[in-house]
């Protein structure tokens, strides 16, 4: 990855590898799905300890208003990760061979943001990340794999802050 | 968004006795006890995404931002913001849409 920079026409722009393209459609799509299966389950609050984390009570100690809450909004804030999850999708194009550059404007962005959370939130449930400083399962290749994932899609986040934080027109090249 | 609720701290309305002419804190008072945001810590979200949202969904200065994300993260919560229980009820969820794990409450509990 070439990280994000902010383009002369406030477009924010990186490049991918096509390995990158591939396993960010991957997890964009599998965050999606997981969203969408909540939603088609009904009203319950899901066991999924991910799905108790990208949709969190808002009431600690009330769990009647807590229930009340999700209700109320639980259905269209799973469709508005779902759906910021098909603009990330849609962004990274079809699958390819060679090196891509991702052009993102604002509304893209914002979905990108989003969704690079909610997949980091599902991925440290999987893996454990419960309190700071936690690294998370260690015990064979497949958590070590999930667990630099869950790293490398910080970075991408990281990467886009910092181009945010960039004068349009007037932003260094990240190597 | 309304920086002015959400840049009223606690300290500064919570006790609800002051009479002021400033109609943020007229409404506080006329609605009895005010409710809270709270955005509690998580070992997932980046610190500077945590300030990122603080300036551009509640409008905080940069400073404010950074204080606040960093009062989570040290302190492990951070009251953002105060006003009515629906208005309270709207950042939560807009928290919940950015991936931050935000509750509300009332003031005084």
């Amino acid at each position: 990855m070439r990280g994000f920079i902010r383009e002369s026409d406030g477009h924010l722009s990186a490049v991918f590898e096509p390995e990158e393209i591939s396993l960010l459609s991957h997890l964009a799509r599998e965050a999606g799905e997981l969203v969408e299966e909540w939603r088609s389950g009904g009203e319950t609050p899901a066991d999924d300890p991910a799905m108790l984390r990208l949709l969190p009570d808002a009431y600690r100690d009330d769990a009647d208003a807590a229930a009340e809450f999700r209700r109320f909004t639980a259905d269209g804030l799973a469709e508005r990760k779902a759906a910021n999850a098909r603009t990330v999708v849609a962004s990274l194009g079809a699958e390819t061979t060679a090196k891509t550059t991702v052009r993102l404007d604002e509304p893209t962005v914002q979905s990108w943001l989003r969704v690079l959370t909610d997949i980091r939130l599902v991925l440290a449930t999987r893996l454990g990340i419960e309190h700071d400083g936690d690294t998370g399962y260690t015990d064979s290749d497949a958590a070590i794999l999930l667990g630099d994932i869950y790293d490398w899609l910080g970075s991408v986040q990281a990467s886009i802050l910092d181009a945010l934080a960039e004068e349009p027109g007037h932003s260094a090249f990240h190597a | 968004m309304t920086s002015g609720w959400a840049s009223t701290t606690l300290e500064e309305t919570g006790t609800g006795e002051r009479t002021s002419e400033r109609v943020e804190t007229d409404e506080t008072i006329q609605l009895g006890s005010p409710w809270v945001t709270i955005v509690w810590n998580d070992p997932v979200n980046l610190m500077s995404y945590v300030s990122y949202v603080f300036r551009t969904y509640f409008g905080f200065p940069e400073a404010e931002a950074e204080r606040l994300m960093l009062q989570v993260h040290n302190d492990g919560r951070a009251v953002v913001a105060i006003g009515t229980r629906e208005e309270m009820e709207r950042h939560v969820e807009a928290m919940h849409d950015y991936g931050l794990w935000a509750t509300l409450t009332k003031a005084d509990a």
